[in-house]
C-alpha cells in the first residue's frame, strides 16, 4: 500500500512538472500580452517601453527560469493587468469554485445513488424506465442552457431565487443544480448499471439465502459492490467538472470562481494567472484523481492484493 | 412559502436600500485597476468621476466647455507659457489627508515628467505640451507648457491629471519618501482622491463599492453606498435588474430594449456615445497604396443602412471625424466622408483595381455589432467590385504590415478634436506609429496650426484641411457613433450627461436621485 502511494506521488509529480512546461509554452505562443494590456494604437516606441516594464523582452528561456522561480517566493509572480501577486488572486478565486464543486457532488450523491439503485432494482416497471429516461434527458441538455433556462423561470419569471454572485445559500440553489445535472443524469446511468451488475452475482444469493433482509442485501453487499465502479466515475467526472465545466456557470451567475477567472485571464493574456490558475485546477484533478485511486485501492480487496504483491 | 419568505425579503431590502440610499449597479465590466493617470480605457472611465476631483470640473449637463472652479478656485496665465492657480482651502483626501500644494505638484508631475511607463504612454499622446507643475506657496500653483497652449482648461480637466495624494502614495512601498514604480502599481489598487466617494471595496474584475467621503469640499453624494457589481451575461444582468439585485445595468444591446421596456417597473436610457467605431485602412499595403482604391472602399459603405439594420437607427452616421461635444469646433459641415458606390466604381477602374482579395479583420465580440457590420461592408464591397473578405481573429492587426482594413475605435477622450481625431491621427502617433499611416511635412504643419492657433477659427481652419488630407488619402472612416444603454428601476432617476467622455457613472450631487412612488 505504502509503495503504491509514493507510486501515485511520483506520478503526481511528474504530471505537475509537464504541466507547469507546457502551460508556459503554449501561453506564449497566442500573442503578446502587451497588447492586450495597453488595448490598441499605441506607438512602437511606447509598445517597446511597457513591453521592458513587464519584462516581456527577455529570452523565452530565461523566462521560463523566472516563471519556475516564482514558484519558490509564494506569490508566483504579479498579475500583469492587476499588479498583484497571483496566488492572492487565484486563492481568492478557489474557495468559490471549490464550494460549488463540493455542493454540487453532494447533491449528486443524495440524488443519483437512491435513483440508481430504484432504477435496477424496479428495472422492469415504469419507475425504472421513467428514472432513466430522465436521466437521458439531463444527459442531453448542456449545463448552460439548464442553467439559463432555470433563470428564467426562477429569477425572470417567478423571481423566487437571485441570480448574481454567492452571497447567501439562496444563490447556491440555481448554480449547483446547473454544475450538478449532467453528474446526476451520468451517475444514476452507471448507479443503476453496476447495481444490474452485482445483482445477478453468486454472493447476493448467498446473501439472501443466509436470510438477511433486502434492504440490507442490497445496500451491505450490493452497493459495497457496485461502490468501486461509482467510486471511479465520480473521481472521472468531478475532475472534468473541476477542469472545465465551471467556466459557463460561473460566467452566467456572476459567480467570483476560477473559471471566470480563468477566461478573462486568457482573453487578456495575463500570462502569471493564467499559467498558476491552470496549475491549480491542474493540481486538483490530480489530487483528486489520486485520492480516488488510493480510495479504490482500499474499497477493492483484489486491488488492495495485487498491489501488496 | 418559499416565495413570501422571497419576496418579503426582497421588499425589505428594497425599503432599507432605498432609505439608506444605496444602489447596486450591474455592469458588463468591472476595472482591473483603478489609476485615472494610466488609465483611457472604456471599463475604467465608468469608476473615476466619482471617487477624483481635476483642478478645473466642467459643467457636464451641457456640451461645449463651461469650465468651474473644482480643487483650483481660480486660474490665470502669468505669461503666455504659465498658469498659476490658486487652490482651494480645507480640502482633504479620503484617507484624512490634507489636500496640499505639494499634492498638486506631484500628482501633475507624475504625467508630466512621468518615469512609471504606463504613465508615460498616457502623457505622450495627449500631455507632451506641458513641462512641469510647481509650487509657489501652500495654495498656489504654476503649471508651465513648451508651446502657448490653447487648451488649457481642457487638459487640466483630464481623467488622466485628477489629483492624488503624495505621501499615501509614495508611503505604499518601499522607501516613503520616494515614488516607485511599485508605489503606483498598489495605488491602483487601493485608489484615494478628494471627490465625494471612497472606494470603499474594490476586487478587481468583480466588484467596486463606493461610500459617501462625508469631508467632500463640495455637496455631499446623494447615495450612502454604490456597488458596481461585474455581471458578465447579459441575460443574467438583465435578469437581475428584475429580480431587484441590481438597481442600474449597464451595456444593453440594442435588441434587447424592448424586452425591457415592457416591464412598467423598468425603464431604459440611452444615447448615442462619443465614440466612432471606425474601419481602418493600411495605406502602405501593396495593394493599396493607390488612394483610389482606398477612398472607394469608403464610398461603397453605405452607413445610414448599416445604422438602421444594426442599431435600429438609434446610431449617428458622420459627415466628418466630428462630434457636437466639441462645442465651437463641432463641425458637421464638412463633407469628410459619403456614400456613392457610382464614384466608387469609377475610381476602382481608374486605379486599375485587379480584383485581388482584400480582407476586413475583426474580432469576433470586442465591438458590439462588428462582425456583423464586416460582413455587411464586404457584401457592400462586393456591389461595387471589391473581393473582400471578412476575415475573424481576436488578435489585434492594426501594427500588421500584412494588414489591409479592420475595424477598430477612436473615443473622444477629451472634448476637442484633439481629444479623438488628435489622439489616434497625430503626426508620430499611434497610427502612423503603427505603420498603417504616413503625414509628412505638410500634415505637420496643418497639424502644429490646429493644435496650437490659439483662435478657435484658425484651429477650425487648420482643421478642415486635415480632413481635407484625409479625404483625398484616406486611412480611415468613421463608421458611427454606437447608441448605448442602461436600465434601470423606474424610480431611480439617472442618465448619462452629454459634458462626460463615454461610459462615465457620474453619481455625484444632481446626478442621481430616486423619484418618489
Amino acid at each position: 500500500m505504502l509503495s503504491y502511494a509514493l507510486r501515485t506521488l511520483t506520478r503526481m509529480a511528474l504530471t505537475f512538472f509537464v504541466i507547469v512546461t507546457i502551460v508556459f509554452f503554449a501561453t506564449r505562443l497566442s500573442g503578446n500580452a502587451v497588447d492586450f494590456v495597453v488595448g490598441e494604437g499605441i506607438t512602437s516606441e511606447d509598445r517597446e517601453l511597457l513591453i521592458a516594464y513587464y519584462e516581456l523582452d527577455k529570452p523565452l528561456f530565461s523566462q521560463y527560469l523566472a516563471f519556475l522561480r516564482a514558484f519558490t517566493d509564494g506569490q508566483f509572480g504579479l498579475s500583469f493587468i492587476e499588479r498583484r501577486p497571483v496566488s492572492q488572486i487565484v486563492l481568492e478565486r478557489i474557495w468559490p469554485s471549490a464550494q460549488l464543486l463540493l455542493s454540487a457532488v453532494a447533491l449528486t450523491l443524495l440524488v443519483s445513488i437512491p435513483l440508481g439503485i430504484a432504477a435496477a432494482i424496479w428495472r422492469k416497471s415504469w419507475v425504472g424506465s421513467a428514472v432513466m429516461m430522465v436521466a437521458f434527458l439531463g444527459y442531453a441538455v448542456p449545463n448552460f442552457v439548464l442553467a439559463i433556462v432555470m433563470v428564467l423561470v426562477f429569477s425572470y419569471w417567478l423571481n423566487w431565487l437571485p441570480v448574481v454572485g454567492n452571497g447567501t445559500p439562496l444563490h447556491f440553489i440555481m448554480p449547483t443544480i446547473a454544475m450538478a445535472g449532467v453528474l446526476i443524469a451520468a451517475l444514476t446511468r452507471f448507479t443503476r448499471n453496476a447495481m444490474l451488475d452485482v445483482l445477478g452475482q453468486d454472493f447476493m444469493r448467498t446473501a439472501r439465502a443466509k436470510g438477511l433482509p433486502e434492504g440490507r442485501v442490497i445496500v451491505k453487499h450490493g452497493l459495497r459492490n457496485a461502490g468501486i465502479t461509482i467510486l471511479s466515475v465520480i473521481g472521472l467526472q468531478v475532475a472534468g467538472l473541476a477542469a472545465a465545466g465551471s467556466v459557463v456557470i460561473e460566467a452566467i451567475f456572476a459567480w467570483p470562481g476560477i473559471g471566470d477567472l480563468l477566461v478573462n485571464s486568457a482573453l487578456r493574456r495575463d500570462y502569471p494567472v493564467l499559467q498558476f490558475g491552470v496549475l491549480t485546477v491542474a493540481l486538483a484533478v490530480i489530487v483528486i484523481n489520486a485520492a480516488v485511486d488510493l480510495a479504490y485501492a482500499w474499497a477493492d480487496p483484489r486491488l488492495r492484493h495485487t498491489v501488496q504483491a | 412559502m418559499l416565495r413570501l419568505l422571497l419576496s418579503t425579503a426582497l421588499a425589505a431590502g428594497f425599503a432599507t436600500g432605498l432609505a439608506a440610499q444605496e444602489i447596486t449597479v450591474g455592469a458588463a465590466n468591472v476595472s482591473s485597476y483603478l489609476d485615472p493617470g494610466r488609465d483611457h480605457s472604456n471599463v475604467g472611465s465608468q469608476f473615476y468621476y466619482n471617487v477624483f476631483d481635476t483642478l478645473i470640473d466642467k459643467n457636464h449637463d451641457t456640451l461645449g466647455a463651461d469650465w468651474q472652479p473644482a480643487l483650483a478656485t481660480e486660474w490665470k496665465l502669468v505669461d503666455p507659457k504659465t498658469m498659476e492657480l490658486k487652490l482651494r482651502e480645507g480640502v482633504t483626501f479620503q484617507n484624512g489627508e490634507a489636500m496640499t500644494a505639494d499634492d498638486v505638484v506631484f500628482s501633475l508631475n507624475r504625467m508630466y515628467q512621468a518615469t512609471f511607463p504606463p504613465y508615460v504612454v498616457r502623457s505622450r499622446d495627449r500631455l507632451s505640451n506641458f513641462v512641469k507643475a510647481e509650487k509657489i506657496d501652500d495654495l498656489t500653483v504654476r503649471i508651465s507648457v513648451e508651446k502657448e497652449e490653447p487648451l488649457w482648461e481642457t487638459l487640466l480637466n483630464l481623467q488622466q491629471v485628477m489629483i492624488i495624494p503624495e505621501d499615501y502614495t509614495k508611503g505604499l512601498t518601499g522607501d516613503p519618501k520616494v515614488a516607485e514604480d511599485d508605489d503606483f502599481e498598489a495605488f491602483s489598487l487601493a485608489p484615494v482622491g478628494t471627490g465625494p466617494y471612497r472606494v470603499a471595496e474594490f476586487i478587481p474584475g468583480e466588484r467596486v463599492v463606493y461610500e459617501r467621503f462625508d469631508g467632500f469640499w463640495g455637496e455631499k453624494a446623494p447615495l450612502a453606498k454604490a456597488t458596481v457589481q461585474q455581471i458578465p451575461e447579459t441575460a443574467s444582468r438583465v435578469t437581475a435588474l428584475k429580480t431587484g439585485e441590481a438597481d442600474i445595468i449597464t451595456n444593453i444591446a440594442p435588441d434587447q430594449l424592448a424586452m425591457i421596456e415592457s416591464d412598467s417597473n423598468l425603464r431604459t436610457v440611452g444615447s448615442a456615445t462619443p465614440l466612432f467605431h471606425v474601419m481602418i485602412m493600411n495605406v502602405n499595403h501593396p495593394k493599396l497604396r493607390d488612394p483610389r482604391i482606398r477612398q472607394a472602399m469608403s464610398l461603397a459603405i453605405d452607413r445610414d443602412t448599416l445604422n438602421e439594420a444594426l442599431w435600429l437607427g438609434k446610431a449617428v452616421v458622420p459627415d466628418s471625424h466630428t462630434y457636437k461635444e466639441f462645442g465651437d469646433l463641432y463641425m458637421p459641415e464638412l463633407k469628410t466622408f459619403e456614400y456613392n458606390p457610382e464614384k466608387a466604381k469609377e475610381l476602382l477602374k481608374e486605379a486599375g483595381y485587379d480584383g485581388s482579395e482584400i480582407t476586413f479583420d475583426t474580432h469576433p465580440t470586442y465591438y458590439t455589432n462588428g462582425m456583423l457590420a464586416a460582413q455587411a461592408i464586404t457584401e457592400m464591397w462586393k456591389e461595387v467590385g471589391i473581393n473582400g473578405r471578412v476575415n475573424i481573429a481576436e488578435k489585434w492587426s492594426g501594427g500588421s504590415p500584412d494588414l489591409m482594413a479592420r475595424n477598430w475605435s477612436n473615443p473622444m477622450y477629451f472634448a476637442d478634436p484633439f481629444g479623438s481625431f488628435g489622439v489616434m491621427w497625430a503626426p508620430n502617433g499611434p497610427s502612423e506609429g503603427e505603420g498603417r499611416f504616413n503625414t509628412d511635412e505638410d500634415y505637420a504643419k496643418i497639424w502644429e496650426r490646429f493644435r496650437f492657433s490659439k483662435n478657435v477659427e484658425a484651429r477650425k481652419a487648420a482643421y478642415a484641411e486635415l480632413m481635407e488630407r484625409i479625404k483625398q488619402d484616406p486611412p480611415v472612416l468613421p463608421l458611427y457613433r454606437p447608441f448605448e444603454s442602461w436600465a434601470m428601476r423606474k424610480d431611480v432617476v439617472w442618465a448619462p450627461k452629454p459634458g462626460h467622455i463615454p461610459y462615465v457613472l457620474d453619481f455625484r450631487a444632481g446626478s442621481i436621485s430616486f423619484a418618489s412612488n
